[in-house]
């Protein structure tokens, strides 16, 4: 089976209509391809960045608040500057995109603008055949677009269930400073805002530092994925940011088949901080069997219902930091004291915080941040798990 | 409970009273005969009016009914036009040309404008009768403040009264400045450009702001406490500080909807209810006229919600926004006057009424709810025929598209109307094919004998009714969801009301492509010869960019200092819990709304966007 098309859609800076594009990302994904989303409102530069990054064959922009002659050409421009030029850009933008403007943009460099009227089925047929073809082997030119290939490398060969050669064994021994962080819990506790306000941190902090992300979204049951992670992660879209999205590909607990892998890569890659986040997951997921994790974060809704569902949460047992989110809520209080309790019983010195992720410059997250950031000594880990 | 679960229970108790007070007619002889001598009352009041083919007609249509519990049904279920709950109308009188000879008796019939501010009495002082305001309302703006100005005046030549509605470009509705990196191309496309009070002078300029005959309509969100702000410096600066009081017009402010549907947030939802509230506070005190929020349902509808869900949205918005300006201590009677609604109007049946039963709604909610008074009571609606339904295949058929629609908005009672122009799917509209959205309205009200002999013309009819009581049962349960999630601010966390739009959205592009949704010469009767037209498009020329980017630069150099104190000031209101609109205020005079915005996002933090 031939690994899916990997493209990224986005609306441009200035603009919110998000209507048409989500509508597209639906079709894409219910036809196999896996569908990187950015956003609406996004700049040039945060496009090229993303579709750098994340390795995609195209760059799929929904425009329907004009200029768009200028922002078709800008997102070529700089993605042929940073030698990415076989990044392909198209999109349409309704009735605004006029044929005069599609001869233009064309020039310019855009690979294709669908008009009003096109149907979905069209546009999925025009990615299949266009994108859909094995890439040429070319040399990538900065050390990032040659990182974003192997880990497409390496997720491909999965798919193509040719699994890579190993490179020694999966350990940490040449990775030198790099922390790598695990955050994982159930769908809708707030992972990823918490991830990408600790980002923020990390970034404020340390104005030399360096953070990778590998974030995960579940694959459709035999098709594509929606990869939308970094719409929400306003603060992780940063040159000092390398983030990576991967879809499940049907293997159930949390991540991909290629996780290990990629993980050990970015790892080894010079990174201060490598985080991991997984889909959301249920009471029996342990994701991180790896020796690479060095610590793992376990993100709680307060919500999770009666108390002895606790007792039935493998991660708890596991995690080195629990984090109750949304403590803003009514039931925080109690959550966070019969985790507390729960905890206890494991007698490991796991720490326990409360934060409000969506509540700017929140505290929690600050303690977080602090905790995270310790030496790994200092912090909570007792030794490897497993 | 929030005060959304106590509208639901007031309007299910209201019917159920209708009801009562019906059997009651039917059995208590004296109450039955009571309604019935009202009701004969009330038809020999009703004065007659000729049409210029000399037949005369009744300035209000009433049902033919004679027996009591009907009548009774009538009076509280519906009630006459501008009576409670104002089913028929929030105005006794809407869209009628003056009668040719005095009425007949004076104060009976006491006609309201159609923005509901101009209490007119055509027979008190001997003077003229005075004429109430056009409803038409054409939103405009493009390139630079002094084009939109000279768009304005070309818009507002042949009206007595000036009613403008201002549209700003993409970087001004998202706080950005015109000299950011990135975003030249942006600038003047599909609105007008405004960084700074001087933009906002040179946009309405030749304009008397504080003349009872002019209102400015604002339609922005985001940065709307900002842009007030911009506004009334501007005013200060060409009328001075006199000028606030009497300025007339309103902003959109609705930051609801632009979470749930329309994308153009640039802080914290939580941040920019508290912005708005302090934005709400000083209108409702110091600014008696003007309408500081325009709950938007529009762009609830044009992201692909159901007609239901835009008025259920809409309205559940409303009474959130009132929930809110009440707990600061504002009195229901002081702002509830100065709420007002803004409507998509769409080809789909629910139209037939669909602003009728918001009235409605609106009217019982805020009554027994919120314990208002008449003036709070009115639920006053801007309505523009839907941009969504346009379509650019054969695009002369939008035409016919927006004429439908106005029709089902003047049906509706709708108090002013924007009528899309036809071109709309390519660009922003050109004068020619606004000229031509324009006339459509006057060939419906003025030319035509639909609207402008008698009230409740086309109010009633048994299809109506039937919409009626399916709509209003449909909104009603969209409010207990709602209610459920804890109400408003719990279903936006959820994004229970984008997902729910999004996928309404994706069912109407299925309907289009499997034909199940007829849309005509796109999926039936397509011509597919058909080349493209070509337009001339209203693109913003280069140097006009360079221009404004230029502007906005020696503002920022001149006001250096003043400005950075100015900021200051604002951030550290904004720590506090005090009203920052007075702060906001003293920045907009020397600061750009990029300054501003940008200060006040690294105190309070960004928006971060839901998918």
């Amino acid at each position: 089976m031939a690994a899916p098309i990997r493209i990224l859609t986005a609306v441009p800076i200035c603009d919110g209509h998000d209507s048409a594009i989500n509508t597209i990302n639906l079709e894409f994904i219910r036809h196999g391809i896996e569908v990187v989303y950015l956003g609406y409102h996004r700049y040039a530069q945060d496009i090229v960045r993303a579709a750098i990054q994340e390795d995609v064959r195209a760059v799929g922009i929904s425009s329907y608040n004009g200029g768009h002659v200028e922002f078709f050409a800008e997102v070529v421009k700089q993605l042929k500057k940073r030698g990415a030029d076989d990044i392909k850009v198209f999109g349409g933008g309704g009735g605004t995109i006029t044929h005069d403007d599609q001869r233009v943009m064309q020039r310019r460099g855009v690979d294709k603008i669908f008009f009003a009227g096109t149907s979905l089925t069209e546009m999925v047929q025009f990615v299949h055949d266009h994108y859909g073809k094995p890439r040429k082997r070319t040399a990538r030119k900065t050390p990032e677009m040659q990182l974003a290939r192997k880990l497409t490398e390496i997720e491909d060969s999965y798919a193509n269930r040719k699994r890579p050669k190993k490179s020694g064994a999966r350990t940490k021994k040449s990775i030198g400073e790099t922390r790598v962080i695990g955050f994982t819990g159930p769908g809708g506790a707030g992972k990823t805002t918490l991830i990408d306000e600790l980002v923020l941190r990390l970034l404020q902090r340390d104005a030399k530092s360096r953070i990778a992300i590998l974030s995960h979204d579940p694959s459709v049951v035999g098709a594509g994925a929606l990869l939308g992670d970094r719409a929400t992660m306003i603060n992780s879209q940063d040159d000092r940011v390398f983030m990576r999205s991967m879809a499940t590909r049907g293997q159930a607990g949390g991540l991909s088949p290629a996780t290990e892998d990629c993980l050990q890569l970015l790892a080894q890659s010079g990174f201060d901080y490598v985080i991991i986040e997984t889909v959301g997951t249920g009471q029996e997921a342990m994701p991180f069997h790896s020796k690479l994790v060095d610590q793992t974060v376990l993100v709680m809704n307060p919500d999770y219902g009666a108390r002895l569902q606790l007792q039935k949460i493998v991660m708890l047992d596991l995690a080195d930091v629990v984090v109750v989110n949304k403590s803003d809520q009514d039931r925080a209080r109690t959550a966070a004291s019969e985790i507390e309790r729960r905890l206890e019983q494991n007698n490991r010195g796991q720490r326990l915080l409360s934060t409000v992720a969506k509540r700017h410059r929140d505290p929690g997250v600050d303690k977080l941040c602090d905790l995270l950031t310790q030496p790994v000594a200092a912090a909570s880990k007792k030794g490897r798990k497993k | 409970m929030s005060k959304l679960g106590r509208v639901v229970e007031a309007v299910e108790k209201y019917n159920g009273f209708v009801e009562d007070e019906v059997k009651r007619a039917r059995s208590d002889k004296k109450f039955g005969q009571e309604m019935v001598d009202r009701w004969n009352e009330i038809k020999a009041k009703i004065p007659v009016g000729t049409a210029p083919t000399g037949l005369k007609l009744p300035r209000l249509a009433l049902p033919e009914i004679d027996e009591a519990g009907d009548i009774t049904r009538y009076l509280l279920g519906d009630g006459l036009p501008g009576e409670f709950p104002f089913l028929n109308g929030a105005y006794r009188e809407m869209y009628l040309e003056p009668l040719q000879q005095p009425p007949i008796e004076t104060g009976a019939y006491e006609k309201s404008g159609h923005g509901g501010k101009a209490k007119l009495n055509g027979s008190k002082n001997g003077a003229k009768p005075q004429v109430a305001e056009e409803p038409t309302r054409l939103f405009s703006g493009l390139m630079l403040a002094e084009d939109t100005n000279e768009r304005f005046h070309f818009l507002g030549a042949h009206q007595r009264s000036k009613r403008l509605s201002t549209a700003f470009d993409g970087p001004t509705l998202y706080g950005i400045d015109s000299d950011a990196p990135g975003i030249l191309g942006k600038i003047g496309e599909g609105g007008v450009a405004v960084d700074t009070v001087e933009d906002m002078v040179r946009l309405y300029d030749g304009f008397d702001l504080g003349s009872p005959d002019f209102s400015a309509s604002m339609t922005i969100s985001g940065p709307a406490p900002i842009i007030m702000a911009m506004y009334i410096a501007a005013a200060k600066r060409r009328f001075g500080d006199g000028i606030v009081p009497k300025l007339r017009g309103t902003i959109q402010a609705d930051i609801f909807k632009e979470v749930q549907a329309q994308n153009e947030t640039i802080f914290p939802v939580e941040a920019s209810l508290r912005f708005l509230t302090d934005m709400m506070e000083f209108t409702t005190r110091e600014m008696p006229r003007w309408y500081p929020v325009s709950i938007s349902g529009y762009h609830i509808g044009e992201a692909g919600s159901t007609p239901v869900q835009q008025a259920a949205y809409t309205l559940s918005n409303g009474f959130a926004y009132a929930e809110m300006m009440a707990a600061r201590g504002l009195d229901v009677d002081d702002f509830g006057p100065r709420l007002s609604f803004f409507l998509d109007c769409g080809l789909d049946v629910e139209y037939i009424a669909l602003t009728r039963v918001s009235r409605r709604i609106w009217a019982i909610g805020m009554r027994d709810a919120f314990g208002a008074g008449p003036k709070a009571q009115m639920f006053k609606v801007h309505t523009q025929t839907s941009g969504r339904s346009l379509v650019a295949a054969e695009f002369k058929n939008n035409l016919t598209r927006t004429a439908a629609e106005l029709m089902l908005s003047y049906m509706n009672g709708t108090n002013s109307c924007h009528s899309n122009s036809a071109d709309e799917p390519f660009t922003t509209p050109s004068e020619e094919w606004i000229r031509l959205a324009a006339h459509g309205q006057a060939i419906l009200l003025d030319e035509s004998g639909i609207f402008k002999h008698t009230m409740n013309m086309l109010s009633g009819s048994p299809g109506m009714k039937a919409v009626e009581r399916a709509v209003e049962a449909a909104i009603l349960e969209e409010f207990r969801e709602i209610e459920r999630l804890g109400g408003v601010m719990g279903a936006v966390e959820n994004r229970y009301q984008r997902s729910q739009i999004q996928t309404a959205a994706h069912r109407y592009e299925q309907q289009i492509y499997n034909g199940t949704r007829p849309i005509i010469a796109l999926n039936k009767y397509r011509n597919d010869s058909e080349e493209m037209p070509e337009f001339e498009l209203a693109r913003t020329p280069r140097a006009k960019q360079q221009l404004q980017v230029d502007r906005l630069k020696k503002f920022k150099a001149k006001n250096a200092r003043k400005g950075e104190q100015a900021l200051a000031k604002l951030a550290a209101v904004v720590e506090t819990d005090e009203n920052c609109f007075p702060a906001l205020l003293e920045a907009a005079e020397v600061c750009s709304l990029g300054q501003i915005n940008n200060r006040l996002q690294e105190v309070v933090g960004r928006f971060r966007p839901m998918v």
